[in-house]
């Protein structure tokens, strides 16, 4: 029937306008995302093996990774630094992470990365030893570093 | 002083449904104090209704497309309008160096004016009626159909293309959607026999006049779609063609007053629709005015949803929609109507 379109039309707008509506209201209701959502990074300091591969997968050097061998021979890790103004959230890092299945760095759903001062902007793990034998402390992570952010 | 209070008082009884007053009865001293009165209550109506409806559309809107609309200023947004109104009037209003200067200022002004003329038309409730005219529906549809003039002055003062094709896409679109709409309301004139906007709202004391004339409804909700240029038939203004149609070049508080005029014209239209159709101020245990307002917001709802539902038509078709379609069919009615009178005429009083 002529017009018939009109109606259906009609009547689709009529049930809309009562849904619930799908506008996020964001500062005052916060968003429920998935968990491993394209956020911000978390980092396990104890699996981490200081191989390296996530500083080579990014493709803007945002991640760095500073380590020693122990009296083994083995890398030993440092700290963890991303410095996420570069960031591109493309998660390469992530897919070159060889600790499955839970990689070392992951995502988090937290996404208020805003931040005013410039420094806020890294993102810095460091893994504390316990009190080592005297001879090994000159490899020892600096105490006076910043304590780790993003945890 | 007395006799001014007196009337005074009266005109607001006006407002309980008592009718006591009009300007036939008053001092001649004071038809010009009066038409003061009435010209300030005019206007006042005329801005209040515009900031509701601005804030209603916008609302309106959202909750049609499963948005929230408008609701950071004020509770639920109310004093968006607000807001937006102190925004444009301080800004800069510049007139166009190519500009025909008079005409560009002037059209702004004359489409305030006559929106503000249509709301003096309106029966607001029993007694309550700016002006009292025993042809008050012509003169509607006179000075609503001046709109074109404005619009054109508009759209020719601003020297530019898009608000001229603008302009000139409005006279050629509400002078063809105002044959219809007269057609459609002829049939309400002949079945109430009169041209008073008044007489035509007591007529329908008992039955609407939506159910004597159906399709006279329908026909005079497309036209008046087509005559306030809102969507489907808002080609005047289509973004994706020409920017904003006739008022492209305007700014500031003169665009704020084609603005203000396009939806001011909203509430007339529909208020002259819930006169015409929906039995105008009647309505059991509330007073006049309320019924008036009430059945007026739920028209302009009827027209958002319409407006929000649909897409736009192409030009062509808006022009053979009218033209083949709705005058056909109203001319029609037009005859069905008097066919029908006079076998009512027959058959109970007994004559032709």
């Amino acid at each position: 029937m002529f017009g018939l379109g009109i109606l259906k039309g009609m009547g689709i707008t009529l049930k809309r306008f009562w849904m619930p509506k799908i506008t996020e209201r964001y500062p005052e209701v916060m968003p429920d995302l998935p968990q491993r959502s394209k956020g911000s990074f978390t980092f396990n300091v104890d699996t981490c093996t200081s191989c390296e591969l996530c500083s080579m997968a990014c493709p803007n050097g945002v991640i760095k990774v500073e380590w020693h061998k122990d009296e083994a021979g083995k890398k030993r890790l440092d700290r963890y630094r991303m410095n996420l103004g570069h960031c591109l959230f493309c998660g390469l890092c992530v897919e070159a992470c060889p600790t499955k299945p839970q990689t070392t760095i992951a995502f988090q759903g937290d996404f208020e990365l805003g931040c005013w001062m410039k420094q806020d902007i890294y993102r810095n793990w460091t893994k504390e030893y316990p009190a080592a034998p005297a001879g090994v402390s000159a490899s020892q992570p600096d105490a006076t570093q910043a304590a780790p952010k993003g945890e | 002083m007395v006799d001014f209070l007196t009337a005074l008082f009266n005109f607001w009884q006006g407002f309980w449904g008592v009718p006591k007053t009009s300007l036939a009865e008053a001092l001649p001293w004071m038809d010009i104090l009066w038409a003061f009165v009435y010209l300030i209550g005019a206007f006042v109506l005329w801005a209040v209704n515009v900031i509701i409806l601005i804030w209603l559309e916008r609302r309106v809107a959202g909750f049609f497309s499963e948005r929230v609309g408008p609701n950071r200023v004020g509770p639920l947004g109310l004093l968006q309008p607000i807001n937006d109104a102190i925004k444009i009037l301080s800004k800069e209003s510049v007139i166009p160096q190519a500009a025909d200067k008079f005409i560009y200022m002037a059209a702004p002004l004359l489409i305030m004016t006559i929106s503000v003329t249509m709301y003096g038309l309106l029966p607001y409730g029993p007694g309550i009626r700016p002006i009292s005219l025993n042809v008050g529906i012509l003169f509607f549809l006179a000075v609503s159909s001046t709109t074109t003039i404005a619009v054109l002055m508009a759209g020719w003062g601003s020297n530019n293309k898009y608000s001229l094709l603008g302009g000139m896409r409005t006279v050629a679109q509400i002078i063809s959607y105002e044959i219809p709409m007269a057609l459609s309301i002829i049939g309400i004139v002949m079945l109430s026999g009169s041209l008073d906007l008044g007489a035509i709202t007591d007529a329908q004391k008992n039955l609407w006049n939506i159910v004597l004339q159906p399709i006279a409804f329908v026909i005079f909700v497309i036209s008046a779609q087509a005559e306030l240029t809102r969507s489907p038939f808002d080609m005047t203004e289509a973004e994706q063609e020409f920017v904003a149609g006739y008022h492209t070049e305007y700014m500031g508080m003169r665009f704020a007053l084609f603005f203000m005029a396009e939806y001011a014209n909203l509430f007339a239209m529909a208020a002259l629709g819930v006169i015409l159709f929906l039995g105008g101020s009647n309505g059991p245990f509330l007073p006049g005015w309320i019924w008036f307002i009430l059945k007026t917001y739920a028209f302009i709802m009827f027209l958002l949803w319409i407006r929000w539902t649909l897409l736009r038509i192409r030009v062509n078709r808006m022009m053979m929609l009218n033209w083949k379609v709705l005058i056909p069919i109203s001319l029609v009615n037009l005859l069905l109507t008097g066919v029908g009178i006079k076998l009512w005429q027959y058959f109970t009083e007994g004559r032709v």
